[in-house]
């Protein structure tokens, strides 16, 4: 049994007083590739930001013992008017390590190098981020997360407009850096035939519920129809899940 | 030259002050624009016209207990005596970042709508306080209101001087997590940098860059210099450093040619600075098109 690194005890989530989901409890524990999966709206960024400690739980207890957190936002939240150049954005990741008046060291310059290298991007080091594909500037974020050294790296929505080969690219890369670089990962996708292939658990969020567990105790023909109130059609060939919509006649 | 010289002789304080407002809002613009919260420069400029008219009521004699606490004689003392509507200029742009950076990543309010809103208020509270102040002409209260590069005098340049040494620096030590949370707030956040604190320290020197500015030179050549000059840096540059040493020079090289032009034309200051650089800007976008 791999170590529990954070355990959520009937929290509450939400804005302000309003709640989103009430009674969450569950733990991510290391080495867990978790998807967390629910229609738009259904609370996943509100819940991803609860535990990265940029929003305070309603209720509840959230334990984490200094977890360092590497985290890959949305695309389209990061400004890229200014010509920050790869190897910059990359090195901010290293910023909250170096304390307050600290400055780049060869330490953190190897260590970014390391990361460009290890996302496959070092060729661009120089180039701006305002003039890479989308797939490169996830790259980017990825490298920066890594630059953290986390031991949790969430990925928000990773994939979100992405063409097909830089989709299933990104995909391979980030299962490549749970199995070969044991990171525990949290992925955010509405997507659920995104994660489900390559995830080993998974949380289904709607409105006011959810349900977390083994990906083959959770992706159920039921609790999908529970999620997303329509039908689906869960099959599971060559081990690869094949997840269609049912259409009604 | 003979004008040059002329200029230098009469307006002194004025040359160099246009060289250090230009500069400051400039470098402060780069940030500003690349947030794209212009409008919180324009909301910032109405403010800090709404404290000056503000100071006109006379409600709060500060001149009074300072000169008191100092023992210096107000009449005398030039500091002393434009003390008022610079500190209350600055007070209200601080209200307005206070109140803007509360609105990071809240839920129910757009940015845009608070700094709509507040750009509105100071507008309406400006002219209510012009037209209740007891001591002059609406229309003489209004020209002072507006600022004027031509007056700035030595207290002016100073000032102005000493905030962009200040702003410069803080910039410059913080700038590791000045740079993270205006680029990506949310991540520097979930990495341990409080970016609610450090966007409040960044949008508080923006007030105050922008309320003395607008103060000193107007509300016109603040807000156009924080913006244009901006723009032609991340038209042009390919590299951060670029974008900074583009817009500081533009920034601080157009307002004294300005006051040149203006002089021997006979404009006002300020809308030709704006004009001229908004020259500069046109010729660098129409280049940026055709040659690239």
């Amino acid at each position: 049994m791999n170590s529990e690194l954070i355990k959520f005890s009937d929290v509450t989530i939400g804005y302000g007083k309003k709640p989103i989901i009430e009674g969450i409890s569950f733990s991510i524990n290391e080495n867990d590739f978790l998807g967390i999966v629910g229609p738009n709206g259904s609370g996943k960024t509100t819940l991803l930001k609860t535990l990265l400690g940029n929003l305070k739980p309603i209720k509840g207890d959230i334990v984490k013992d200094k977890i360092q957190f590497g985290y890959v936002p949305q695309r389209d939240v990061v400004q890229p008017l200014l010509p920050y150049s790869v190897y910059d954005v990359v090195m901010m990741g290293r910023y909250s390590l170096m304390g307050i008046l600290g400055k780049p060291q060869k330490y953190d310059v190897d260590i970014v190098n390391e990361c460009l290298k290890h996302v496959g991007i070092e060729e661009l080091r120089n180039q701006s981020y305002n003039s890479l594909s989308g797939g490169q500037r996830q790259r980017t974020l990825i490298a920066r997360a890594l630059a953290v050294q986390p031991q949790i790296l969430i990925l928000d929505e990773p994939t979100n407009g992405m063409d097909t080969p830089s989709h299933y690219s990104l995909l391979d890369l980030i299962t490549q850096l749970h199995d070969e670089s044991k990171l525990t990962v949290i992925i955010v996708s509405h997507l659920l035939t995104d994660v489900a292939n390559i995830i080993n658990r998974l949380m289904l969020l709607e409105k006011n519920h959810f349900q977390v567990g083994n990906i083959e105790e959770i992706l159920s023909e039921d609790n999908l129809k529970k999620t997303y109130s329509s039908d689906f059609t869960v099959a599971k060939i060559n081990n690869e899940y094949l997840i269609s919509s049912r259409r009604k006649n | 030259m003979e004008v040059i010289h002329q200029l230098f002789e009469i307006f002194p304080y004025a040359v160099l002050g246009s060289i250090i407002a230009g500069f400051i809002c400039a470098f402060l613009g780069v940030f500003v624009v690349s947030q794209r919260a212009v409008f919180l420069g324009a909301s910032l400029t109405q403010a800090s016209v709404a404290g000056v008219a503000f100071s006109f009521l006379h409600l709060i004699n500060l001149e009074g207990y300072l000169a008191k606490i100092f023992n210096v004689d107000i009449e005398h003392n030039t500091f002393f005596h434009n003390f008022e509507p610079a500190f209350f200029s600055l007070a209200f742009a601080i209200i307005c970042v206070l109140i803007f950076s509360q609105t990071y990543r809240q839920k129910y309010l757009t940015q845009d709508g608070v700094l709509g809103t507040m750009f509105v208020i100071a507008i309406a509270l400006r002219i209510i306080f012009i037209q209740k102040s007891p001591v002059a002409e609406v229309s003489e209260i209004e020209s002072i209101l507006k600022g004027d590069i031509l007056f700035i005098g030595a207290t002016q340049f100073y000032t102005l001087l000493a905030i962009t040494i200040i702003t410069f620096l803080v910039f410059l030590i913080f700038q590791k997590q000045l740079k993270f949370v205006t680029f990506d707030p949310d991540t520097a956040m979930a990495h341990g940098i409080n970016s609610r604190f450090w966007l409040l320290i960044f949008y508080l020197f923006v007030g105050m860059g922008i309320s003395l500015t607008t103060r000193f030179v107007g509300d016109v050549f603040a807000f156009a210099y924080l913006i244009i000059p901006s723009s032609i840096g991340i038209l042009l540059g390919k590299k951060i450093s670029q974008v900074f040493f583009i817009s500081a020079l533009v920034g601080s090289v157009v307002p004294p040619i300005s006051i040149y032009f203006a002089f021997i034309l006979d404009f006002s200051s300020g809308p030709t600075a704006v004009a001229l650089v908004f020259i500069v800007f046109l010729i660098t976008y129409l280049a940026k098109k055709i040659f690239t």
